[in-house]
């Protein structure tokens, strides 16, 4: 198994600055949905991550300490998270993305 | 080599990947997208081998969105690892044996301007240190010297990287590497110094952990290449395998270096001033450059 990047909708929601995206080495990666964290009562939504596109590098984790002060992201074991967003069930929109989250180990 | 490249034949849409279809309906063509945007639409670029956490990588992806015209740029690389995303993209790439990109470069840009006259066809090359610096130096050289119109980009991770650690010319003194056991003996070529004195009309260096910066440099040393000349960019893109930086503090060494050696410089001749400033509107060049742009009419 290995470790993938995994962001707290509620902690990130409350901050939501999409510095760490900004800094992942990799594309179509970590995105943002104007949907997520609406639930709990967040307006602005929240950043999440394409766990079959991370390499597990954890530079976000540390823009996400470090430079948004934020601490949202850890590193998971990608069998340890019930669910995540997996790039096909992930929609584009005008200027936001929405994912339907599915368990990302299969079987 | 246009919007309508990237665009479905009738019928055809259903039988494209998704990840396809994502990029021609929400992807960068034809439109303005900055980097604050970044994570709400399709970036060009795809899944590649780089290494996890690798500096050049995230360089290359920000370069891409800096792109002033993606659908109408090609990009030109050469062995060593960077041409393994930029040839992951959906922009079409041109790789030249290894030191050669810069004379590929000078040919295509010619011929697209033959063939496509005033439209704007960018060509951006995008080289290691060794094949820019080393390998490539004479062409690089000579690509300048005879001012071609294309932008030239060095990714400098200090090291040749994809052959396992063997020094570079823009390798620090006293570096010791894998395949350079003793620590390098000379010091790190100045390249920014080479590309005034050869006659680049736009030179800059750039550090990844400025994403902003790294976008306005881009787009800058591209149009300026368009119409007025050569442009040079230097980017630090530090290899975290060859130089064992855990890749959680790719970030940290970054902002070292820049303290270090690669603080921001920008140079700009006043032509190129006068061209973004008139032709583009921008205006961080208007107060600075009023005064000597009038004292010396047609100076470029
Ligand atoms: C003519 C030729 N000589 C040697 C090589 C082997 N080679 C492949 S990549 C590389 C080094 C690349 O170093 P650099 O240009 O600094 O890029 P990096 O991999 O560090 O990004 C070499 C020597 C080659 N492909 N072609
Ligand atoms: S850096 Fe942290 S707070 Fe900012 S968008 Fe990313 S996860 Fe959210
Ligand atoms: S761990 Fe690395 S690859 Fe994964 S989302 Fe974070 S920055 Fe991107
Ligand atoms: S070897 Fe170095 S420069 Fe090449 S992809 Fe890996 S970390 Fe990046």
């Amino acid at each position: 198994m290995y470790l993938v990047a995994d962001i707290n909708v509620e902690i990130c929601a409350a901050k939501n600055c999409k510095l760490c995206t900004q800094y992942c080495p990799e594309a179509n990666t970590i995105l943002y949905s104007d949907e997520l964290g609406k639930d709990k009562g967040f307006k602005y939504g929240s950043a999440y991550v394409a766990v079959d596109r991370c390499k597990g590098c954890a530079q976000c984790v540390w823009v996400c300490d470090n430079m948004a002060k934020n601490h949202a992201i850890k590193m998971v074991m990608i069998d340890q998270l019930p669910q995540a967003a997996l790039t096909e069930n992930i929609t584009y929109g005008e200027k936001s993305t929405t994912a339907v989250l599915t368990s990302p180990v299969v079987g | 080599m246009s919007l309508d490249y990237v665009k479905f034949s009738n019928g055809f849409e259903k039988f494209m990947p998704k990840e396809y279809r994502d990029m021609v309906e929400h992807g960068p063509f034809g439109k303005k997208v900055t980097v604050s945007q970044m994570g709400s639409f399709k970036e060009v670029l795809e899944e590649h081998p780089m290494c996890a956490g690798c500096a050049m990588t995230l360089f290359i992806r920000l370069a891409m969105i800096a792109f002033p015209n993606p659908e109408d740029t090609i990009t030109v690389g050469t062995a060593g690892c960077g041409r393994l995303a930029i040839s992951q993209a959906a922009i079409p790439f041109v790789y030249g044996n290894y030191g050669d990109q810069n004379g590929v470069a000078s040919g295509l840009s010619r011929g697209l301007r033959l063939r496509f006259g005033d439209k704007p066809k960018d060509v951006v090359v995008m080289a290691g240190d060794g094949g820019t610096a080393d390998i490539g130096l004479q062409q690089v050289l000579h690509s300048w010297f005879r001012k071609e119109r294309f932008t030239t980009i060095m990714l400098d991770n200090e090291v040749y990287g994809n052959t396992g650690g063997q020094e570079s010319g823009m390798t620090n003194r006293g570096a010791v590497l894998k395949m350079a056991p003793l620590g390098k003996k000379f010091e790190k070529m100045n390249m920014v110094e080479l590309a005034k004195v050869a006659g680049c009309a736009y030179v800059a260096t750039v550090v990844p952990n400025n994403p902003r910066r790294v976008e306005s440099v881009i787009k800058k040393a591209v149009l300026v290449a368009r119409e007025i000349g050569p442009s040079y960019i230097q980017a630090y893109t530090s290899c975290n395998i060859e130089y064992a930086i855990p890749t959680d503090k790719v970030m940290e060494d970054a902002k070292a270096v820049e303290n270090d050696r690669y603080q921001f410089q920008e140079y700009i001749t006043d032509e190129a001033k006068q061209y973004l400033t008139e032709r583009y509107g921008y205006k961080e060049f208007l107060a600075k450059s009023a005064a000597p742009a009038a004292s010396i009419p047609g100076k470029g």
